[in-house]
């Protein structure tokens, strides 16, 4: 064991760091938030005007990256699931090789991949039309807020599958082994039994999805920039065009609160649940 | 034997003794705005000629992106450096709107009459930007205007007005596309057109006096804007806007005329489409070279942006690699252009159109209200 | 029967979701032509590699800075997350739980908005455009990863083996070199590739800092694609797809589910 004076002393350097590049600038963002434009003085002035530009997208980002994460949440669970109670040898072995593909791709290579595959004229569209599925005048593009949930989707799935797959492998086989043998089918024993001891894993995984997908500036901005878009995009914008720091910085302070709303959410079911 | 050593090494030597006078290697730092095209001109063309004449410097150019963003991410780079005695950039080149401020903030050098290419321009663009004084202050690099791509083969009658385009956007969904404001000045440029056929009085916008009050048509306008933005495809940029006609995925957009046939000269860009340049008209706008107040190389920045305005540079260069309009006055390129290249700008738009259709963008006061007023109007 | 065709089908599904938009990525790298409205690259060739690789071209440059900056990423955040993670994982440490949770916000937080505070404080200091700045903003991001990953390590060292070594006269640091370290280092490699792929994939605190000065792969890769260059956005995102996948196929070898399952 290491001295407290040690441990100390050891940990002062990522302390240092931590506060000069992560506390600092956060303090700057909540000041630069409620200090007015005009004048100087403190107020609420960059959140109205926050609303009055922004607040349709406001809403959207909230909702898309909820919708992502929701998806998320399904797909991980059923892929992570399957890993743990599928009886196929050879299912398992090519869905476990299969996964993980997307797991370290960038959201900027992502967001490529997708702006080409998605396109009207795209290769999804193409390979539709080619099969006779669709006709060229009934093809239409996906790069609107349904190219940015395939894209999250897509990127953020294998993450969760495979922190919730280690979690279940972890877990005590015995109880899975004696609720199947008491009939229990395969999705029950996903539902009932598997699901409720990984909660914490799966619920750590959605919500650094979540605060992932609120801070991802390449997808949005490379599939659809435009109306309505994610909050990222319109920060960016706000600093890049006009230097308005305190606008872009009230949008940021948006963008916690959800976070902090959803974090909230999940950490008090979980002690509903515990108690 | 021994001349012949001599020989081998004079020029050796004399290559050494010329960098020991130049004292080594000198970088002029170059900053643009703008798309990547403007970035290539520096890196392919203009460096690489300033360097041959110039032996000891070296040119390095970083591209800041399209739109006020750009021109914005000079501002700011120049602002943080205020206090210094010497600034890292030599020569800039932004558009009007951002150059106007920094020519307020006192942020660049007043250099024109001091470059022999100074009075090659006599243009109101040179003395004005937007309604801020900037005479002496810039030279401008092009001037570049935008207009309204199509497929043929997709479009029957071509429009010739906005309302007429606006009246076939409606009745083909999804075929028109256009980048909004926030990715590339395109877009900016078909809001303006918008404003200017449907918000009122386009000339007092342009000349001025500033008055809120002539904003009053504004909110029927942008109110039509944002029905009409039911019916259109958002496009990535300006570079979206041709690729999605380029890709058969609209078939027709707002685009930049020296983007447009640039693309198609480089065989990026079906050679069937065209452009066309509607009633009441659309904006363009100059690029301006400026040098910051205190450039650690003010010297070498006027003698770059002299070859630069130089009128062989802006025939060759300019027009004829680049597809821009020139930015000293055209009557200086007879001679050094060929017709043929001349020619080839008018391809589509003949200059009479260029002269009735083409619009300067509004004063710096009603062009930063209408960008607001679209975030809070149209896109919210 | 029936469920056996519903998993291929399934699986099926899913390799496709997975794999078509990297086979279109693919074609796009090796397509001379693509117009509308042929379905697939009316010609094939190298000549957009050429450009790419050109010794005039910024890609070359971009692909430096991004193993240049990649590098002193992994150097500097595991030097002060190494430390740290001993003394989470093995120090009688007050307030432990305090501190780990502490390295917990930034991933609680969007980062965008520390990404936009942190370039308009390096403005004042001067290091916005710089290779250290780039550096100092991966390396934040990376240590929260590996203060994480490197406290799990060193908890996963069995404590008796340390006294055992101990016991038999070794001094501290002589334990920690032979002992300690040894058993950890599986999980400290994979945090330093962890750091060097997320350093080299990062987007968001470059765009703020090192813009336009210090460019870097997904940089570049983003700029080609909003310029309509596909084929080099495509080349550009091959190569960054090399390490990602790379690294995607060993991971278990280095992270072990024990490790794993100790994050979060």
């Amino acid at each position: 064991m290491i001295s407290r004076k040690a441990s100390l002393l050891l940990i002062a350097p990522a302390l240092a760091l931590m506060a000069a590049l992560f506390l600092y600038p956060l303090g700057f963002s909540l000041v630069s938030a409620f200090r007015q434009e005009d004048g100087g003085g403190w107020g609420a002035g960059n959140f109205l005007r926050a609303w009055q530009f922004y607040s349709a997208d406001i809403v959207f980002s909230l909702v898309i990256v909820g919708l992502s994460t929701l998806l998320v949440a399904f797909l991980a669970a059923a892929i992570a699931g399957y890993l743990t109670l599928g009886e196929n040898r050879w299912c398992l072995a090519v869905l476990r090789w299969l996964y993980r593909w997307p797991l370290f791709i960038p959201f900027v290579v992502a967001a490529q991949l997708m702006r080409t595959f998605l396109a009207k004229n795209g290769m999804m569209n193409n390979a539709l039309v080619e099969l006779g599925l669709l006709t060229p005048f009934t093809t239409h593009s996906y790069l609107d807020w349904r190219g940015i949930v395939i894209t999250f989707v897509w990127k953020q799935t294998p993450f969760v599958a495979l922190l919730l797959a280690g979690a279940m492998a972890a877990l005590d086989r015995s109880t899975i082994e004696a609720a199947r043998n008491l009939g229990a089918s395969r999705l029950r024993l996903l539902w009932d039994v598997v699901l409720p001891q990984v909660r914490p894993s799966f619920g750590t995984g959605l919500i650094l999805s979540f605060v992932t997908m609120m801070s991802v500036l390449s997808v949005p901005m490379m599939i659809n920039a435009q109306t309505p878009t994610l909050l990222t995009v319109d920060m960016a914008w706000r600093i890049n065009a006009y230097g308005d720091y305190g606008l872009a910085n009230a949008l940021g302070l948006i963008a916690y609160a959800m976070t902090g709303l959803v974090a909230w959410f999940y950490l008090r079911q979980g002690l509903k649940e515990n108690r | 034997m021994a001349l012949q050593i001599a020989k081998t090494l004079l020029p050796l030597a004399l290559t050494l003794a010329g960098t020991g006078i130049a004292q080594a290697q000198d970088t002029l730092y170059v900053a643009t705005g703008g798309s990547q095209n403007m970035v290539d001109y520096v890196t392919d063309y203009l460096g690489p000629m300033f360097e041959a004449q110039n032996p000891g410097w070296s040119v390095n150019v970083v591209g800041t992106g399209p739109g006020d963003a750009g021109s914005q991410a000079i501002l700011e780079k120049l602002t943080a450096q205020k206090a210094k005695d010497s600034w890292d950039t030599d020569v800039i080149v932004t558009a009007q709107l951002k150059t106007a401020e920094m020519v307020k903030d006192g942020l660049l050098m007043k250099y024109r009459d001091d470059i022999d290419t100074g009075k090659l321009v006599t243009s109101d663009v040179a003395k004005n930007a937007l309604g801020t004084d900037v005479d002496g202050y810039v030279m401008p690099m092009f001037i570049s205007q935008t207009a309204i791509a199509y497929n043929p083969a997709l479009v029957d009658h071509v429009p010739t007005s906005m309302s007429g385009i606006r009246d076939w956007a409606e009745a083909h969904k999804g075929a028109f596309g256009y980048n909004g404001i926030k990715n590339g000045m395109s877009g900016v440029a078909f809001t303006t057109a918008w404003i200017y056929a449907f918000g009122g009085d386009a000339d007092v916008l342009m000349k001025g006096p500033y008055d809120k009050a002539q904003e009053a048509g504004w909110d029927k306008a942008f109110a039509a804007l944002k029905t009409f933005d039911q019916s259109v495809t958002f496009t990535p940029g300006n570079a979206g806007t041709l690729d999605m006609l380029n890709r058969g995925e609209i078939a027709m957009g707002p685009v930049w005329v020296d983007m447009f046939y640039s693309w198609q000269q480089d065989g990026r860009l079906n050679p069937g489409l065209k452009i066309t340049l509607p009633e009441p008209g659309m904006p363009g706008q100059p690029y301006y070279y400026a040098i910051p107040a205190k450039a650690a190389h003010a010297e070498a920045a006027k003698k770059f942006i002299a070859l630069a305005t130089s009128p062989e540079v802006q025939a060759e260069g300019i027009v004829k690699k680049f597809n821009w309009y020139p930015g000293i006055d055209a009557s200086h390129l007879q001679g050094v252009l060929d017709q043929a290249s001349w020619d080839k700008l008018f391809t589509d738009i003949p200059p009479e159109t260029l002269a009735k259709n083409a619009k300067p963008f509004p004063l710096g006061g009603y062009f930063t209200d209408m960008l607001e007023q679209y975030e809070t109007q149209v896109t919210n | 029967m029936l469920r056996t065709v519903l998993t291929a089908t399934a699986l099926a599904a899913l390799a496709l979701a997975i794999f078509g938009p990297i086979t279109n990525l693919l074609l796009w790298a090796f397509t001379e032509t693509w117009y509308f409205p042929a379905k697939l690259p009316q010609s094939y060739g190298f000549s957009f590699w050429e450009r790419v690789f050109r010794p005039q071209g910024n890609a070359m440059a971009s692909l430096w800075n991004s193993l240049l900056i990649a590098a002193l990423t992994v150097l500097v955040s595991l030097a002060v997350a190494v430390p740290a993670g001993l003394a989470l994982g093995r120090g009688r440490l007050p307030w432990r739980m305090a501190f780990l949770f502490l390295f917990l916000l930034p991933q609680a937080f969007p980062s965008i908005s520390v990404h936009m505070n942190i370039a308009r404080i390096f403005y004042g200091l001067g290091l916005n455009g710089t290779f250290a700045g780039v550096v100092l903003v991966h390396a934040m991001q990376g240590m929260v990863f590996s203060v994480w990953i490197a406290s799990a390590a060193f908890a996963a060292v069995d404590p008796a083996l340390e006294e055992a070594a101990a016991n038999l006269g070794a001094r501290r640091w002589t334990v920690f070199r032979t002992v300690s370290l040894p058993l950890a280092l599986p999980g400290l490699i994979a945090s330093a590739i962890f750091v060097f792929l997320s350093s080299l994939d990062e987007f968001t605190g470059t765009f703020f800092v090192g813009v336009p000065d210090i460019t870097t792969l997904p940089l570049l890769m983003y700029n080609a694609a909003m310029e309509g260059n596909y084929q080099i956005a495509s080349i550009t995102a091959l190569i960054l797809l090399v390490p990602s996948i790379a690294f995607m196929l060993v991971i278990e070898r280095f992270l072990k589910a024990d490790v794993l399952a100790r994050i979060g």
